[in-house]
C-alpha cells in the first residue's frame, strides 16, 4: 500500500460524507452544494491515481471531468432560476 | 442666413466623415479581437500537450483559430475602449496570485472554529467598490469569493451583495473596509 | 523533500473532512456553502502545491497546474451561482437569535 493509495481511500471516506447531505438536503440548492463538492474530491483521487499508476492520460481525464462538474451546476442554476422548489 | 446653414452644416458633415472611419477601426478591433483570444487559447493548448511537435503546434493552431472565430464575441468587449482592461501590469499580475493564496490559507484555518463550535453569526451586507473597468470587478468578486467566510451573492455594475459569516458590523463602509480589505487597492494598481 | 509533501497531503485530507463535517453541521444554504466550497478549494490547492513539490518540474506538474489554475477560476463562480440561486429563489438567510425558543423553532 502505497501513501497515494491511503490517501485517495481518505478521500472516497470523505466524499460518502457529502453524499449523505444530497440525500437529505431540504432545498434542491441544498443538493446542489453537496454534489459541488463532490466533485473536486473525485478529482483529488484521479490526479492521487495518475501518480500512483504514473500515466498522464488520467490527468485529461481528471479535466475533463472537473469541466463537466462545473458546466452542469451552471446548468441546473440556470434550469432553477425563477423557481421557488421549496422541500 | 446661408452663412449660418454652412455653420450648422459642417459638424455634421465632419460627423459623417468620422462615422465612415469608425467603421474601419471596428474591423481592425474585430480582428485584433480574434488573434487575441487565439493566442490565449494556444498558449493553455502548450502548456496542457507539452510535447512541441510540428504536427501537434499545427493542431493546436488551426483549432484555436476555428474556436476563436466563433467565440470572440464572448471574451472581449465590443467597444475599443475596453482595451485598457487588457493590458495589466504583468509583475503584479503574477504577485497577486501569491497574495490570495495566502490570504486563503489564513483564513481557512480560521473557518475550522465555527465548523467545530457550530456558532456563527451569518448576516447579508451590501456595499459599493471603486473599480472602473468590468474584468477587475469580477476578479475582485471571485477573490471575496475565494477567501473562506464571505461569499458573494449578487454583481450588478459597482454594488455588491456579500453573504459574511462572522458579521462584525452591518455598517456599509466599515463592513466593505473590512471585507475587501487590499484586494480593490491591488487590483486598482495591477487594472488601472 | 518527501517531508514537506507529507504535511501538504495531510493538510489537504484535514481540510476536507472539515469542510465535509461544517456542510453538514450548519443550519441553512448560504453557511453549508461557505464551509464546504472554501474548505474543497483549499484542500485541492493544497494537494496540487504538494504533488508539484514532489514530482519537480516535469510534463505532469505542468498539467497538475493548469488543472489548479482551472479550478482557482472556476469554483468561485460555481459556488457564487448556487448562492445567486438560492437568493433568487425566495430562501431567507439564517440569522443568530438569542431566545432559546426562537432558535428551537428556527432549527
Amino acid at each position: 500500500m502505497s501513501v497515494f493509495v491511503i490517501a485517495s481511500f481518505c478521500f472516497l471516506v470523505t466524499s460518502l460524507l457529502s453524499l449523505i447531505r444530497i440525500i437529505i438536503g431540504p432545498t434542491a440548492q441544498d443538493r446542489l452544494v453537496g454534489l459541488n463538492l463532490i466533485v473536486p474530491q473525485v478529482v483529488a483521487i484521479m490526479v492521487l491515481m495518475a501518480i500512483n499508476f504514473n500515466r498522464t492520460i488520467y490527468l485529461d481525464v481528471a479535466l475533463v471531468y472537473a469541466i463537466l462538474g462545473f458546466i452542469s451546476i451552471i446548468a441546473i442554476t440556470k434550469y432553477l432560476k425563477g423557481k421557488k422548489l421549496h422541500e | 442666413m446661408l452663412i449660418t446653414k454652412k455653420k450648422l452644416f459642417k459638424p455634421l458633415q465632419k460627423k459623417r466623415k468620422e462615422k465612415v472611419k469608425s467603421v474601419n477601426v471596428h474591423s481592425k478591433w474585430k480582428i485584433i479581437r480574434i488573434l487575441l483570444t487565439a493566442s490565449y487559447l494556444m498558449l493553455g493548448w502548450i502548456f496542457f500537450t507539452v510535447n512541441l511537435a510540428p504536427f501537434s503546434l499545427f493542431l493546436g493552431l488551426t483549432l484555436s483559430f476555428a474556436v476563436a472565430f466563433f467565440t470572440y464575441d464572448l471574451f472581449i468587449e465590443k467597444e475599443e475602449a475596453a482595451r485598457r482592461s487588457l493590458l495589466p501590469r504583468i509583475y503584479l499580475l503574477i504577485l497577486y496570485p501569491l497574495v490570495l493564496l495566502t490570504k486563503v490559507y489564513l483564513a481557512s484555518f480560521k473557518m475550522i472554529i465555527p465548523v467545530i463550535s457550530g456558532q456563527s453569526n451569518p448576516r447579508v451586507v451590501h456595499f459599493r467598490t471603486r473599480l472602473k473597468s468590468e474584468l477587475a470587478r469580477v476578479v475582485l468578486a471571485n477573490s471575496i469569493t475565494l477567501t473562506p467566510g464571505t461569499l458573494t451573492l449578487d454583481l450588478d455594475n459597482d454594488h455588491l451583495i456579500v453573504h459574511w459569516l462572522d458579521a462584525k458590523t452591518i455598517h456599509s463602509h466599515y463592513a466593505a473596509r473590512l471585507i475587501k480589505g487590499h484586494f480593490e487597492s491591488w487590483l486598482k494598481r495591477i487594472w488601472m | 523533500m518527501i517531508f514537506i509533501f507529507y504535511i501538504f497531503l495531510f493538510l489537504s485530507i484535514f481540510f476536507a473532512f472539515f469542510g465535509n463535517i461544517g456542510m453538514l453541521r450548519f443550519p441553512d444554504v448560504y453557511t453549508r456553502l461557505q464551509a464546504s466550497s472554501k474548505c474543497a478549494t483549499t484542500s485541492l490547492l493544497s494537494l496540487f502545491i504538494g504533488l508539484m513539490i514532489f514530482k519537480g518540474f516535469s510534463s505532469i506538474s505542468v498539467r497538475i497546474l493548469v488543472i489548479g489554475i482551472f479550478f482557482l477560476l472556476t469554483s468561485p463562480v460555481a459556488s457564487h451561482a448556487i448562492g445567486r440561486s438560492a437568493y433568487e429563489g425566495g430562501i431567507l438567510p439564517w440569522r443568530r437569535v438569542r431566545k432559546k425558543e426562537d432558535i428551537s423553532e428556527d432549527r
